[in-house]
């Protein structure tokens, strides 16, 4: 038995993919993630207030999303409902989450595989540059500028953009003042013709590639699940969604019986586990919330999303066309913080008085890679236990079983087909996982 | 033009999602290593090494002593790599029995029982502070500006009043309802101690209320010195400020649980280290 071991980058933190062939028979995929945080055990003890403070930590890329479900779960807890006011800015703060998300998801981490290069950021400028140089650095330049655009609207709605600290238990600490949600709304504007000219010539590489490798990505169909509504995006919501293949809708959940529907193991491979939901494998992230989306609500994201229905179908299948789902989310997000930014953001209650009790609670938000549960139980005003329900580890099964396929198409009893390095990355970046967040 | 190489240890990332916020480097330095956004198998030879995050398992001990022979200038970026960083809450029996009962995996990094910052291990020519450093931070780091004037304290940034005639009796825990405008935090009762950690933060935490929790580390006044100093320090403005008995204080800034980033100055292995002088520290 021979292993094949591909190190991973261009993902979040540090994971691995390990391929077993015997005899040019592919035996199985692991996907390792390589790294253990141990929040789990290591928030026991704190008082549970300064949680929402302290498990932004777990991920610097996530952060807004480990955020609001920190203070939902402690909400839920308390038994309290933030004011409309809050909801908005806390729906701002997860729209900027979405925002820098996808768009460093989109270029820097999967576009170089669409360019055929390591990285998207420009090489020694001092050497004669080449045309294709230069176009990767006008690339580089704008995809910053559309990112910015999303992390200064976490900082607009949440204090600072990485480990922000505005959303307090019964609401947010402070509105936005017209002033600033103008200024915010106008960078976000500006932004939205940069953010659809690089998702356009994004289309156009991922249809060169699909000419080139020809496949997009060949798994089987399988459920998706989501914490988004019926048939509109929602990243605050209160259900877990599980469809099957053909779009039916299986179940909808509140957090609190997630443990009735999703299975969890540990791997002795791996520092996370994975999940499966009745035996079934699982797929969470950009291509789940668009299997269930029906219109998006604003103007460019919907000519996106009838492109996309058109070409692919609904729901559609294909593993890479997660990313391309990614872009019409991007759009999305931006034209929708847009929208909320002309409201007014300053008037009526920031956030409802609350007594602090002790008990258990669940929080519950879409963070960009899927369904995100924070569990609590407090005791004494201190947490006793914390469980954190991690949308990666939702699709370790998913993307095990595509690195398996991949795999079968590129290894033969004659040989190894070296596009299998190429497609190893494509895979798991299709999936876009959070190891950081997975090991929690 | 200028390389530099990132080197990610055990950590969250977000000192590396701060950098891309920096993005006036983009055209001006070349960015030779960086996993996050780079497909490169090994550190080329760079003027600027930054490194993130803690060393955690055996892996980080590795990639840390490989990467500093190609590396003209050495740079310790955030919390973690300095001190330990949030990982040191895991600085516990409990959780040491935790990490070492997980090795029991197999073909996977060894983990370490405790999180060390990376000077335990290797040479640092400069520290870069924060949780995590600010983009304006990366860039004075890269450009090398003299004259760059890092922030203060966080107090000094806050612009809360402090008021001699509140002295509360005792503390009030995290967060307890109403936190009145414009007073300091400390007169309200809560554990705040923005008075000794390094600014540069605008005070984002304190002035809607949040008493600050020292994720920037200590400031210029305390940075050569030991964690007691820092305590002290404290134990200090609180005794001058309030009426809480001092043992009430003292068991609260030692309880990791309650002081988060107090965990700041990581007793070393068992050897006694040179101090970090203020020059090194952006």
């Amino acid at each position: 038995m021979t292993s094949l071991v591909f190190p991973l980058s261009r993902i979040e933190g540090h994971a691995r993919a390990t391929i077993e062939i015997q005899d040019g028979q592919v035996l199985s995929a692991h996907f390792q993630a390589m790294e253990m945080r141990g929040f789990q055990q290591f928030v026991l003890g704190i008082p549970a207030e300064q949680m929402p403070v302290i498990v932004p930590r777990i991920c610097g890329v996530c952060s807004t999303a480990q955020h609001v479900a920190s203070v939902k779960a402690l909400e839920d807890a308390y038994g309290i409902t933030p004011p409309p006011l809050a909801q908005k800015i806390r729906e701002l703060l997860l729209l900027g989450q979405l925002i820098q998300n996808q768009a460093t998801s989109l270029f820097f981490f999967t576009m170089p595989d669409r360019l055929g290069t390591a990285t998207l950021f420009p090489s020694d400028t001092e050497k004669a540059a080449s045309e294709d140089e230069k176009a990767r650095s006008r690339i580089a330049t704008r995809a910053l500028m559309v990112r910015k655009a999303g992390t200064d609207l976490i900082t607009v709605a949440g204090g600072q953009f990485i480990h922000p600290i505005k959303a307090v238990v019964g609401g947010v600490n402070s509105g936005i003042s017209a002033e600033d949600a103008g200024v915010m709304r106008e960078q976000l504007l500006k932004a939205l013709p940069v953010a659809c000219e690089l998702f356009d010539s994004y289309w156009e590489m991922s249809l060169a590639l699909r000419e080139r490798i020809g496949t997009w990505g060949d798994d089987t169909p399988t459920c998706y699940i989501a914490c988004t509504s019926e048939s509109f995006p929602e990243y605050n919501g209160d259900l877990v969604r599980i469809v099957g293949a053909q779009g039916d809708v299986l179940d909808a959940f509140p957090p609190r019986l997630f443990r009735s529907y999703l299975n969890f193991q540990e791997s002795d491979y791996s520092f996370a586990g994975r999940t499966d939901y009745h035996g079934e494998i699982l797929r969470a992230n950009s291509l789940a919330r668009i299997n269930m989306t029906h219109c998006m609500g604003t103007p460019r994201a919907d000519d996106y999303l009838a492109r996309f229905q058109n070409a692919f179908g609904h729901p559609a299948h294909a593993i890479l066309l997660y990313d391309l789902c990614r872009g019409i989310e991007l759009v999305y997000a931006i034209e929708r913080a847009a929208d909320i930014l002309q409201q007014p953001l300053d008037q009526g209650d920031t956030a409802v008085a609350h007594i602090p009790r002790d008990g258990e609670g669940y929080g519950l938000v879409e963070a960009p890679r899927g369904p995100l549960i924070h569990h609590y139980k407090i005791e004494r005003g201190l947490i006793s236990s914390a469980e954190f329900i991690i949308p990666t580890v939702h699709n370790v099964r998913a993307i095990e079983r595509a690195l398996e396929v991949a795999a079968r198409r590129y290894i033969n009893t004659d040989r190894v087909n070296l596009e299998l390095e190429q497609a190893v990355g494509r895979v798991v970046r299709a999936f876009d996982p959070c190891i950081a967040c997975a090991t929690h | 033009m200028k390389q530099f190489a990132v080197l990610q240890l055990s950590g969250c990332a977000g000192c590396e999602v701060s950098l891309l916020n920096a993005d006036a480097w983009v055209n001006t330095y070349h960015l030779a290593y960086m996993p996050l956004v780079i497909s490169v198998e090994d550190i080329p030879n760079v003027d600027i090494l930054l490194i993130s995050g803690s060393v955690h398992t055996n892996e980080d001990l590795y990639k840390l002593r490989q990467s500093i022979r190609h590396a003209h200038q050495v740079i310790a970026v955030g919390t973690c790599a300095i001190s330990g960083g949030v990982a040191h809450l895991g600085d516990r029996d409990e959780v040491r029995q935790f990490f070492l009962s997980q090795n029991e995996r197999t073909n996977l990094p060894y983990l370490l029982p405790r999180s060390r910052p990376i000077d335990d291990i290797i040479e640092v020519d400069r520290y870069l502070p924060g949780c995590p450093p600010t983009p304006e931070l990366f860039m004075a780091v890269l450009d090398d500006k003299p004259d760059f004037k890092p922030g203060a304290s966080v107090c000094s940034e806050c612009g809360r009043k402090k008021d001699k005639d509140i002295r509360p009796p005792s503390l009030v825990g995290i967060r307890k309802g109403e936190v009145w405008p414009e007073i300091c935090l400390i007169n309200q009762g809560y554990l705040c101690i923005g008075s000794s950690t390094r600014g540069g933060c605008r005070a984002i935490c304190t002035r809607p209320g949040y008493p600050c929790v020292g994720c920037r580390g200590p400031s210029d006044a305390f940075i050569e010195k030991e964690s007691k100093a820092w305590f002290n320090a404290i134990q200090r403005v609180f005794t001058t400020m309030t009426d809480i008995p001092p043992a009430e204080i003292d068991a609260s800034l030692h309880s990791p649980q309650l002081a988060l980033f107090l965990f700041q100055f990581s007793d070393y292995q068992g050897q006694i280290r040179p101090i970090r002088p203020k020059e090194k520290i952006l």
